[in-house]
């Protein structure tokens, strides 16, 4: 008989929960656990790593930073923003710098599914909501009162 | 007006558009705060499910954009299941997903009667964009134990069956019920013209003391061309100025369905919270929790008995908790709630139908077979109960119809026996008379409601013994002719009872005077 969906799920989390150490994810821990799960291959053991790579997965999304600018960001300043982030959501971060002249100007920094826009491409679409010209729930976007 | 007063007006003009510039500036820069997004894992049939949006709150509208938004409903541990309240087709998977930190609204006011609206109240009916004066959340709680009063207003269905027998109160919710095609909508258009006449003759006559029933009616799950034949009997009616068109028709997604009630009831709460009374009809509930089922299903929530899921009851009593009457303090209005479900082969002990006639304060029955025997509409009155409404029934129509319930329910079984064909003594003889001509005069046809005055006068007559010598095939030929002979030769006297509300010794003879009058010139 194999596994359920909802067995392999709860072992999972259980393997998953093994791996955290001081409320991060411990590397070693996580590749102990895949190489022991491997080893004794018991039944059901490839649904249940499928699930416990989903877990590292969304851990590390949450562990992510990206920091987008129009421009390259000056050596000072990116330490400057990982401190100051690292300060906001503890240590562990990985921190990843990119281009995006779609900004215009600005800067818009992501950790995990927040998001911090400082950037004019979002300023402008900010005012456009403001203004009615943007669509606003699924309306056609018009000018309001013009 | 000189030029100089028009230029400093101009300019004072200017002055508030250049302030109101900087206000929606400065909002738009204090704007760059914390966002919470999340990316989608897969979407189809309406629903997403997202990764991320770890602050996400339990029916919190998020923005897909693209103007699209949706409802988060489900919160897991390491996704959201969110319904998408626009084109699904546009979205894909790895789409950014953001909250916004506001529930679901819709907007609400007087600027919606006459109008046909969709879920979000954006207008269907291409009549330019909906006026409002605010914005009601879709899921609000219900008034609570100490905003509520008692049901002691009546609302005047123009039924006379149902006024009579089984009187529906302002803040009541009442159920009807029945087969297909047995009339259920029909009871509801009928009533919603009926409330068109009443408050279009209390402005003509500018009575203040009126208070005027708006009217709410929500399509769920409907055929369009059901929908817009309905909308075009009420435009004939002149109904549609006072009513506003909820539709969510089956070819909306049934996320759409589900939140269509919802969305009415927010509208209905705006006018019991300013004041006003309004009468909402959810046609029907039935769809409504298929659709609900629906999206359930989708959602992967357990499901019980029948599939739908365990909050099935939850689902409507919250909706119909909603309907109220609420005191002078707390808004001084009311809801009243007509709920509609269609039985399959009058099984009235189904999942969904028992569910609704407990959380309702009575239901109307419907019956195909009284529907075919030419009883319409085709209410069964020993099944339909009213559990509130006899406190709002006027005090003349009670006078008059207070033993009719226990009259019709006597001659039913009487007419059972009498089948057998034996001999029968002439008191169950006069019973058996009597009741075929209270079940002829109850016969009504549609879109055609009956003043309260009419109905209290040809109750009267024919509990007077008036009708007992005419032949059972032309009793309704009597009705009528009374009722044209009251409103032309004695209209006064119908105004009368219509104001005073109650059938006083003087009254009653006066009544009397006039039916002796018109049964000389009857042949």
């Amino acid at each position: 008989m194999s596994m359920t969906r909802k067995q392999a799920m709860r072992e999972a989390r259980q393997l998953f929960r093994l791996c955290i150490v001081n409320r991060t994810l411990d590397e070693g821990r996580v590749r102990q656990v895949v190489q022991s799960v491997i080893q004794f291959r018991r039944r059901g053991y490839l649904t249940v790593l499928g699930y416990f790579q989903r877990l590292v997965k969304l851990d590390r999304a949450q562990h992510m930073v990206k920091v987008e600018s129009a421009e390259p960001v000056p050596y000072d300043l990116r330490t400057n923003v990982q401190a100051n982030l690292e300060r906001a959501y503890g240590a562990g971060l990985a921190t990843q710098f990119v281009l995006n002249p779609d900004l215009i100007g600005g800067m818009r920094v992501q950790v995990g599914s927040d998001v911090y826009d400082g950037s004019v491409q979002a300023g402008i679409a900010e005012l456009k909501k403001r203004f009615g010209i943007a669509s606003v729930n699924g309306r056609k976007a018009d000018l309001k009162g013009v | 007006m000189s030029a100089n007063s028009i230029a400093s007006q101009g300019e004072g003009y200017m002055a508030d558009l250049l302030k109101e510039i900087e206000a929606q500036i400065a909002g738009a820069k204090a704007a760059t705060a914390k966002q919470n997004v999340g990316v989608i894992r897969e979407v189809g049939d309406g629903v997403a499910r997202v990764e991320g949006l770890t602050d996400a709150m339990l029916n919190e509208m998020l923005d897909f954009g693209q103007g699209i938004i949706g409802l988060a409903l489900n919160l897991e541990e390491t996704e959201v299941g969110v319904i998408v309240l626009g084109d699904y087709t546009k979205l894909g998977e790895g789409g950014e997903v953001r909250t916004t930190g506001n529930l679901l609204q819709v907007p609400v006011g007087k600027g919606l009667l006459g109008r046909v609206v969709n879920t979000l109240a954006e207008p269907l009916d291409g009549k330019g964009p909906v006026d409002s004066v605010a914005n009601y959340p879709v899921e609000n709680l219900a008034p609570g134990i100490i905003r509520r009063r008692p049901v002691t207003q009546p609302v005047q269905t123009g039924i006379m069956a149902i006024d009579s027998m089984i009187p529906v109160g302002r803040g009541q919710r009442e159920l009807i019920i029945g087969d297909r095609s047995t009339g259920k909508t029909t009871i509801c258009i009928d009533t919603i013209i009926n409330q068109a006449r009443l408050n279009r003759a209390a402005e003509a006559a500018g009575d203040k003391d009126y208070r005027p029933l708006y009217c709410i009616y929500v399509a769920i799950g409907q055929k369009e061309s059901n929908v817009a034949r309905i909308i075009s009997v009420l435009d004939q009616a002149g109904a549609l100025p006072y009513t506003i068109i909820v539709a969510s028709t089956a070819s909306d997604s049934a996320t759409n369905q589900y939140l269509a009630p919802f969305a009415g009831t927010a509208m209905g709460e705006w006018f019991m919270d300013n004041g006003m009374d309004a009468l909402i009809v959810f046609d029907d509930l039935s769809k409504h929790a298929v659709a609900y089922r629906q999206v359930s299903l989708i959602l992967k929530r357990p499901s019980g008995r029948e599939a739908y899921p365990g909050d099935v009851f939850y689902l409507h009593s919250r909706l119909l908790e909603r309907a109220a009457r609420v005191g002078e303090k707390y808004g001084n209005g009311s809801l009243t709630a007509l709920p509609v479900i269609e039985t399959q082969a009058g099984d009235v002990s189904a999942y969904i139908p028992t569910n609704v006639i407990s959380i309702t304060d009575g239901q109307i029955y419907l019956e195909t077979d009284l529907f075919y025997q030419g009883v319409r509409p085709a209410i069964n009155v020993g099944l339909s109960v009213s559990r509130v409404g006899s406190d709002a029934q006027l005090k003349a129509m009670k006078q008059v119809a207070g033993q009719l319930k226990g009259d019709l329910a006597q001659f039913r079984e009487l007419a059972a026996f009498a089948q057998f064909g034996s001999e029968l003594d002439a008191k169950t003889q006069a019973q058996i008379d009597r009741g075929k001509r209270i079940v002829e005069i109850f016969n009504q046809p549609q879109y055609s409601p009956i003043p309260v005055e009419v109905q209290v006068a040809a109750i009267w007559a024919v509990q007077n013994g008036y009708t007992d010598a005419v032949p059972l095939e032309r009793v309704k030929e009597f009705q009528k002719k009374l009722v044209d002979f009251l409103s032309t030769r004695k209209s006064e006297l119908l105004q009368k009872i219509a104001s005073e509300k109650k059938l006083s010794d003087a009254l009653t003879s006066e009544l009397k005077a006039a039916a002796d009058q018109f049964k000389e010139t009857w042949k």
